[in-house]
């Protein structure tokens, strides 16, 4: 019995002496550290986590992927009990809301972490959706969504639309042009005898009213009283541009350009891939749902440049929140991974666009950047990449891809901050709401007035 | 083996038990007195409180302090990130009085609740008694299938139900297609999201609640069936004249925890309508996803609160109902 024993406490003892030595033996090493990352969707890609581990191997990561809903509530929470993981990310229709919270992250401008000197290498309009109120530094930029409009070769060329992407563009300078274009490609003979009930120029008309607010200069809130101002002339518009994509006549028992389908839906998924939709808004991280859910459409769709000009939806920043545990190594992560390099790095493998848009600007001075973690400078080459880039994914076959690159690129120098406010989201949700009653034959002036008094009610 | 070694500790057992508990009762009713109990007894008592408080303490910490203070709250208007909370007394209430979304939610609610429960008692008595038959093979096994949509993920149940009832690819809708018929757009009509949240949730509930009928049909006594049918009854008959008044106690109980389990259906319009609004016209917000739209959405915890409090009276309502209820029934058994 006692030889059973024996090597038992023999080890414990080992191991309590091992733990003894290793905590009081001076710091030769750097100590283990577990970073804790609570994200959503594709922020932290899983390559790069691996190429980290082998530049800092104390540092162990762990990731919890939620939905950019629930990751916000839950940040709530952790602020008010005192908790938090070391990094979240959040997704930027959300930083209405924390942009006016400044108190519950690290003021990522203060020593040791400085923010402000890598500052010029993001978009100066991204750069701000992590600024709070008061001037803080409370996120880093990840990626820019930019927005432009994913199209069918093959059906537009059924419809006898053109299928060059500048021809494509010219079809629609303007909205009203694109809600005609869409008309005219569901009357086309050969679309409108085809027996499914399903087809739509767009998978969501819906769709268009974030397109067109994010192509304006105020949103829900007024920029300069940082007030909640949903009732403003430019709301309206866009509620009433994407009204008309909803209720535009095609036959006598038919109305409206959409397929009506609600995006990351299963019946949006499948429509991707069977055509049952024609075009739908593309940020740049929308063509990775393309490829992923639909890869038989390779060589079928293509981008064209988006109506009205410009435009981004999505895209997120990497916070600090005030109660993480290890702030710095947090610090050394984010500075890292959202760094010119890792962006590029990123962009290449994945396609998100990166925000550090010294790599794309031709305004300013990419080549010689250095990055954390990266012993050489940017070179010539590095910097022409995100600009040269094609994705062989998109545009007709043998054409050598399309040129995603410079599309995003000329779509993401253009743009300007808008201001957003603290209920950005939840007061966007209720014009949503509205659209989609309009859609199911509500008119279009009770569904505005019955969302304005809905959010009246909320006190927003 | 083992059935011995219990039975020969029981006896030992027992006289011990009865020695200690004898003895006071013994003293107290020489004393005459009804107050007073002995040291032991007194001390016994103090044990027995040790015993329970584990119980207790956790309530108190997880379970009676939020509710106090979700009481606390609703009485402010009480945004989560703000440093200050207003008080307002009851105009959390009074607001809530005039919300139409809150009367509209409580009318979905008891829709989908009424629809979800009726099917899944007759459907759960119905499979109760196929299992009880006999001649039943594998009857373990068609036992144990019951309880596997009881134990899936609700993420995955929405996942499938979502592939169900899509309006274009949906499953439903494409045989409706083959025979004919239109296409049903489930998640924008009103009724007709409410069956599909219905079916989900009976789809969920029924092989449970199959199982406690099955458990108490099984506890009928064989005699009575074999009067039954001396008397010359069919199987049908049997069903209707001795399965039926016996359960009566087992349906109840059912009604009650039903009642319960109904008023706070959330997760399956969640997930149906993917906000916490549901559906673009609020057709089938019920009452819980009110709540959870006044924290998520408006971050409006006082509001939220008021909504709690409400449920929780709702539900004590229905509850003494149901319990005037039960005492009915099972005072005509008498």
């Amino acid at each position: 019995m006692f030889s059973k024993v024996k090597p038992f406490i023999m080890l414990s003892l080992g191991l309590v002496t091992a733990l003894l030595v290793g905590t009081v033996s001076p710091a030769t090493a750097a100590a283990p550290v577990t970073l804790t990352i609570e994200t959503f969707g594709d922020v932290i890609e899983p390559s790069a986590l691996i190429d980290y581990k082998k530049l800092h191997p104390e540092i162990t990561i762990k990731t919890k992927v939620s939905s950019m809903d629930a990751l916000s509530g839950n940040l709530i929470t952790y602020y008010q009990s005192h908790k938090g993981p070391d990094i979240a990310a959040i997704e930027t229709s959300y930083s209405g809301l924390w942009r006016s919270h400044p108190e519950a992250f690290v003021d990522l401008s203060k020593a040791p972490y400085n923010a402000n000197t890598i500052k010029k290498n993001y978009a100066a309009w991204r750069w701000s959706q992590g600024t709070g109120d008061g001037g803080q530094v409370i996120g880093i930029p990840t990626d820019i969504g930019g927005l432009e409009v994913a199209y069918r070769i093959d059906l537009f060329k059924k419809a006898g639309l053109p299928t060059d992407p500048k021809k494509v563009a010219a079809l629609w300078p303007t909205w009203d042009k694109f809600v005609a274009t869409g008309q005219k490609y569901l009357k086309a003979p050969a679309i409108a005898k085809s027996p499914k009930s399903y087809k739509g120029f767009i998978d969501s008309g819906g769709t268009i009213f974030n397109a067109v607010l994010n192509q304006g200069t105020e949103k829900m809130y007024n920029p300069t009283t940082k007030k909640p101002d949903y009732k403003n002339a430019q709301v309206k518009r866009a509620f009433l541009t994407a009204s008309s994509a909803l209720t535009a006549p095609i036959t006598t028992k038919r109305k409206g350009i959409g397929a009506r389908y609600q995006a990351y839906t299963g019946d949006w998924y499948i429509g991707m891939k069977n055509g049952a939709y024609a075009t739908m808004l593309a940020p740049a991280w929308q063509l990775e749902y393309i490829k992923r859910y639909a890869p038989t459409t390779k060589n079928l769709w293509n981008i064209a440049a988006v109506p009205g000009g410009g435009g981004n939806i999505g895209g997120s920043q990497l916070t600090i929140p005030k109660y993480a545990q290890h702030k710095q190594q947090a610090w050394d992560f984010i500075s890292w991974y959202l760094s010119p390099h890792e962006e590029l790095k990123i962009f290449r493998t994945y396609g998100l666009f990166p925000a550090t848009d010294v790599l794309f600007n031709s305004s300013k001075h990419c080549v010689g950047t250095r990055s954390p973690g990266f012993t050489k400078a940017l070179t010539a080459a590095d910097c022409a990449a995100v600009r040269n880039y094609k994705d062989t994914f998109f545009g007709p076959k043998g054409s050598g891809g399309a040129p995603v690159g410079a599309i995003y690129a000329n779509g993401a120098a253009s743009l300007n901050s808008i201001f957003e406010g603290r209920k950005e989201r939840g007061i966007t949700q209720y014009f949503n709401s509205a659209l989609g009653r309009i859609e199911n034959g509500q008119a279009v002036g009770k569904a505005y007035s019955q969302a304005v008094a809905e959010i009246t009610k909320s006190k927003p | 083996m083992s059935t011995t070694d219990v039975g020969s500790t029981l006896p030992s057992a027992k006289p011990q038990k009865g020695r200690h508990s004898s003895k006071p009762i013994v003293k107290l009713k020489s004393t005459g007195g009804k107050k007073k109990p002995s040291k032991i007894q007194r001390r016994e008592g103090r044990w027995a409180y040790t015993f329970i408080s584990p119980f207790y303490i956790m309530f108190l910490i997880f379970g009676m302090a939020p509710i106090l203070y979700s009481v606390y709250i609703a009485f402010f208007t009480w945004d989560p990130l703000d440093a200050t909370h207003q008080y307002v007394g009851l105009q959390n209430f009074r607001d809530l009085w005039h919300d139409s979304l809150f009367w509209m939610s409580l009318r979905n609610t008891f829709s989908i609740w009424i629809l979800s429960t009726l099917p899944q008692m007759l459907m759960a008595l119905g499979l109760a008694s196929i299992l009880r038959n006999p001649k039943l093979r594998g009857r373990v096994f068609w036992q144990t299938v019951l309880l596997v949509p009881n134990i899936t993920s609700a993420i995955a149940i929405a996942v499938v139900f979502g592939q169900l009832f899509g309006r274009d690819f949906g499953l439903i809708n494409i045989v409706r297609g083959y025979l004919g018929m239109s296409q049903i757009n489930w998640i924008e009509g009103t009724i007709s999201s409410h069956i599909a949240i219905a079916t989900m949730i009976t789809w969920r509930w029924v092989g449970y609640n199959a199982l406690i009928f099955l458990a108490s049909m099984n506890a009928i006594s064989r005699d009575l069936y074999e009067s039954a049918s001396l008397d010359g009854a069919n199987r049908l008959q049997q069903f209707f004249y001795v399965t039926l008044p016996q359960l009566k106690n087992t349906i109840t109980f059912m009604l009650v925890v039903g009642t319960i389990g109904g008023l706070q259906v959330f997760g399956e319009p969640a997930t149906l309508g993917g906000s916490f609004d549901g559906g673009d016209n609020h057709q089938f917000s019920t009452l819980t996803l009110y709540l959870f739209k006044q924290v998520k959405d408006n971050f409006a915890y006082g509001m939220a609160s008021a909504i709690g409090i409400a449920i929780t009276i709702i539900v004590a309502i229905i509850s003494a109902f149901n319990f005037f209820l039960t005492r009915r029934i099972s005072g005509d058994e008498s």
